[in-house]
């Protein structure tokens, strides 16, 4: 083989290089300007570190892992860490923002009218920088013109009022049409002009303003809002909203860190952790009776289908996997159409209307049953495997000391295809403990447990039930809540790992 | 098994078979029937003109590609973007992932650095710690993120290729290191002293030896992209035109079973036989990959 011409991969090498460059040059700064510290800081150093690395005729072994290290800290590290550090905050439904923009937020949501003034007011376009301006007439007859930023004064000599009291002409403005109008209404939802002393001209109707007062206003030192019509001081709690004296609170409230409290909600609250327990006792019953009964009927099969002289073997063996080698998402829906109540196939086989997805235990018995069919083919490969790979000298010499069939199954096969196999097994566990597909597409992780306020189902797992903290439409997208039991799962998960290391001594391999 | 190689040549009598295999194909025929019925159910729902779940006849009383057709023709859940988007994240998905797998192995089978172990230990560890769990911090994130780098925002093909990416080198990294452990370094050697690089040994020898392997790997992949639900739904979330198919499919029966099923069902084909046509190809290499685990304890 020759190795000669290197300049192809070096010219690679330095295009991909100055594409990372420009990248980082470019998103750095609108990283900085967005407040987003952690990512700017990270992407330059990441990139610096790369050129380092690439650049340098020495640091082989790195050039081949620290790209994929870069990735893996900010895709996998860093969220497992951040949801460690969510789980100690009120981020939720109304607590999205931080406390700067939710003031702000607040103070100019304040808007109240002033009075009961309305204003005759013409759209219009400014001729120099084609800016839509609102000519408006004042209450005491006057004109102006008002954008989103300024309203200034207008000379009544330069604004041309038709018989019937239309604005019809205005110097240095053109003025539009209704149509014209209509086609860039949703232009006018948030329009107000600021006319100053906090108060403003709020867009009401085609050709009408409102004169609007802003009641809020934040006072940094005190950290207080004041309604200046009411005289009502609200202060912050400690869940990042501001709340009068009376405990009424304001919309929208801030991301803050509220210690313990979304643990011991979920441990003290009765409605968390009457259910939470439920999920969790579910969680390890399901994953437990998923990897037992694929391993059984696997297991099964694998020495059924084994015999020496039977024939077709490699026909049943590409048969029987076919549930694996189809797209699990797909599959499970497949499933959920055949246990539909009124119209699947279970049911019209059976003639009765049988609740197999919104009973709790027929729900529960579903789920398996589906895991059964979806689980079995791997079970059954990988047992194949470990049953043809059994000593056959042992066997031999177990049924020379006349062991029966039985005995040789439990006492021989059995114990040695679960000694190979148990690294599998507990791997198997694993997976099934965070299984959401299998849950979520089949059940929604249903019927509701009604205790719960509706989120957590009898079928739901750990993972299900988090994410329907989460996400679930309507429920109230608690981040903070979710985070701490995916926390827990976190915790679960990793010890099941632990253990499961332990058992296939995969340490003591590396070398 | 006392099956001396006398009597394994020896024809069975009729009565023989039926005690010691006749049953044994009973139970075989049971377990794929089980096995099969599903994707019977599938492909006979698909062709079936009627399309609803409540009249579906296993041998269809009207057969046509009426399903097919009232599939494609949905602007408002457009499935063959869906399809394309899964292939344009899975592919993507596939190849990095073997790619950045591989890469990360060949340096710790074959290079002997300091913090060496601590980076297999590491990668070990945050094994433990799947993306999976961490969804709702992915989507906080991300948010996050989007609102400076547009395409690394929610809704974003590209950013879930790169999030998936990231949880790349804790998948395979393990595994292919071990495979390049069997690979004689002689042959690394021999290059060198005809004067490869070592990117050279890496790309003109080391990847075409594990071809097979990684086929297999970026395989897998490919189906675990496929399959994928949690991380793509809360990343690319309610954008119709971005989400993939295991998303889209599931938002499109959600509740009209009956109404949708004929056209799911068609849809569901489409997807699962090039998938289980490829699998069941390379069987063989799978089916080796799966076992590998279990003869190390």
């Amino acid at each position: 083989m020759k190795f000669g011409n290197k300049t192809p991969a070096i010219f690679a090498k330095i295009m991909l290089l100055g594409a990372l460059n420009a990248f980082t040059v470019w998103c750095v700064p609108i990283l900085i300007s967005n407040k987003t510290w952690l990512f700017a800081i990270y992407f330059t150093i990441s990139t610096l570190i790369l050129d380092y690395i690439f650049l340098s005729k020495k640091r082989i072994a790195p050039k081949y892992i620290v790209p994929g290290t870069i990735l893996l800290l900010m895709f996998q590290v860093y969220p497992a860490i951040f949801t460690g550090y969510v789980a100690f905050t009120n981020y939720s439904n109304g607590h999205f923002l931080d406390k700067e923009t939710a003031i702000s937020v607040m103070v100019s949501n304040s808007f109240a009218p002033v009075g009961d003034t309305t204003n005759y007011m013409q759209v219009a376009k400014d001729n120099i920088d084609g800016k839509i301006t609102l000519i408006v007439q004042n209450t005491d007859g006057s004109y102006g013109a008002g954008t989103r930023d300024s309203f200034k004064a207008l000379p009544t000599s330069d604004v041309t009022v038709s018989s019937d009291g239309q604005i019809t002409k205005v110097t240095g403005y053109t003025t539009l049409s209704d149509d014209e109008i209509f086609a860039i209404l949703d232009q006018f939802n948030d329009f107000k002009v600021p006319i100053g002393n906090e108060r403003f001209y709020s867009v009401s109707d085609i050709n009408a303003v409102e004169l609007v007062e802003q009641n809020l206003s934040y006072d940094a030192s005190k950290d207080q809002v004041t309604d200046r019509v009411a005289g009502t001081i609200y202060s912050p709690n400690n869940n990042g909203s501001m709340v009068s004296e009376t405990g009424e609170e304001i919309e929208p409230g801030w991301t803050t860190t509220v210690g313990w409290r979304n643990f011991s909600k979920v441990i003290n609250d009765e409605r968390y952790r009457g259910p939470m327990l439920q999920v969790l006792a579910w969680t390890f019953i399901y994953a437990g009776l998923v990897v037992l009964s694929t391993f059984f009927l696997g297991f099964l099969l694998a020495l059924v289908l084994n015999h020496p002289r039977m024939k077709s073997k490699k026909v049943y063996r590409t048969l029987l996997i076919i549930p694996y080698a189809m797209p699990s998402v797909l599959s499970t829906l497949v499933w959920a159409g055949m246990f539909n109540q009124d119209n699947g196939i279970i049911n019209r086989v059976l003639g009765s209307p049988i609740p197999w997805l919104s009973d709790p235990w027929l729900a529960k018995f579903a789920v398996l049953l589906v895991q059964l069919w979806a689980g079995t083919p791997y079970m059954f490969l990988i047992c194949t495997g470990a049953i043809q790979s059994l000593p056959s000298e042992v066997i031999e010499a177990a049924e020379v000391d006349g062991a029966s069939p039985r005995q040789l199954f439990s006492k021989i096969k059995l114990p040695l295809v679960l000694m190979t196999l148990a690294p599998l097994l507990i791997a198997s566990y694993a997976y099934n403990f965070s299984n959401f597909g299998a849950i979520y597409l089949l059940t929604g992780g249903g019927p509701t447990i009604i205790s719960s306020g509706g989120i957590a189902g009898h079928t739901d797992i750990l993972i299900s039930y988090t994410y329907k903290m989460a996400f679930a439409a309507g429920k109230g997208n608690d981040y903070g809540l979710a985070s701490a039991v995916s926390f827990f799962n976190f915790i679960l998960v990793a010890s099941i790992s632990i253990y499961s290391f332990k058992k296939s001594r995969t340490i003591e391999n590396m070398t | 098994m006392i099956v001396n190689d006398l009597t394994r040549q020896k024809p069975l009598t009729a009565a023989q078979w039926t005690k010691k295999i006749a049953w044994r194909h009973a139970i075989g025929v049971l377990a794929v029937a089980f096995a099969l019925f599903p994707l019977i159910w599938m492909i006979s729902a698909s062709f079936d003109t009627i399309g609803s779940l409540s009249a579906q006849k296993l041998i269809p009383l009207h057969p046509g590609l009426e399903n097919f057709r009232t599939l494609f023709g949905n602007p408002d859940q457009p499935y063959l973007t869906w399809l394309k988007n899964s292939i344009i994240i899975s592919s993507a998905n596939a190849i990095l992932q073997m790619f950045i797998g591989a890469t990360a192995a060949y340096a710790l089978s074959r290079f002997r650095f300091k913090g060496r172990k601590l980076t297999l230990m590491t990668i070990l560890v945050v094994q433990m710690f799947p993306q999976l769990l961490a969804a709702t911090s992915l989507f906080l994130m991300l948010a996050d993120l989007g609102k400076s780098i547009p395409f690394l925002g929610l809704g974003q093909t590209s950013a879930l290729i790169i999030v998936f990416a990231g949880g790349a080198l804790g998948i395979n990294a393990w595994m292919l290191k071990g495979f390049y452990d069997t690979i004689p370094s002689e042959i690394d050697e021999s290059a060198k002293v005809d004067g490869a690089s070592h990117a050279q040994i890496y790309f003109r020898i080391i990847l075409p030896l594990a071809r097979p392997v990684l086929a297999v790997i970026t395989l897998l992949s490919f189906i675990g992209t496929m399959n994928e639900f949690l991380i793509t739904s809360v990343i690319l979330g309610g954008n119709q035109q971005s989400i993939t198919l295991a998303v889209g499919m599931q938002q499109y029966i959600d509740g009209q079973y009956n109404a949708h099923w004929g056209p799911f069902a068609a849809g569901a084909l489409i997807a699962t036989v090039p998938v289980m046509i490829l699998f069941l190809y390379l069987q063989k290499h799978v089916v080796a990959g799966l076992t590998a685990g279990a003869n190390k304890g």
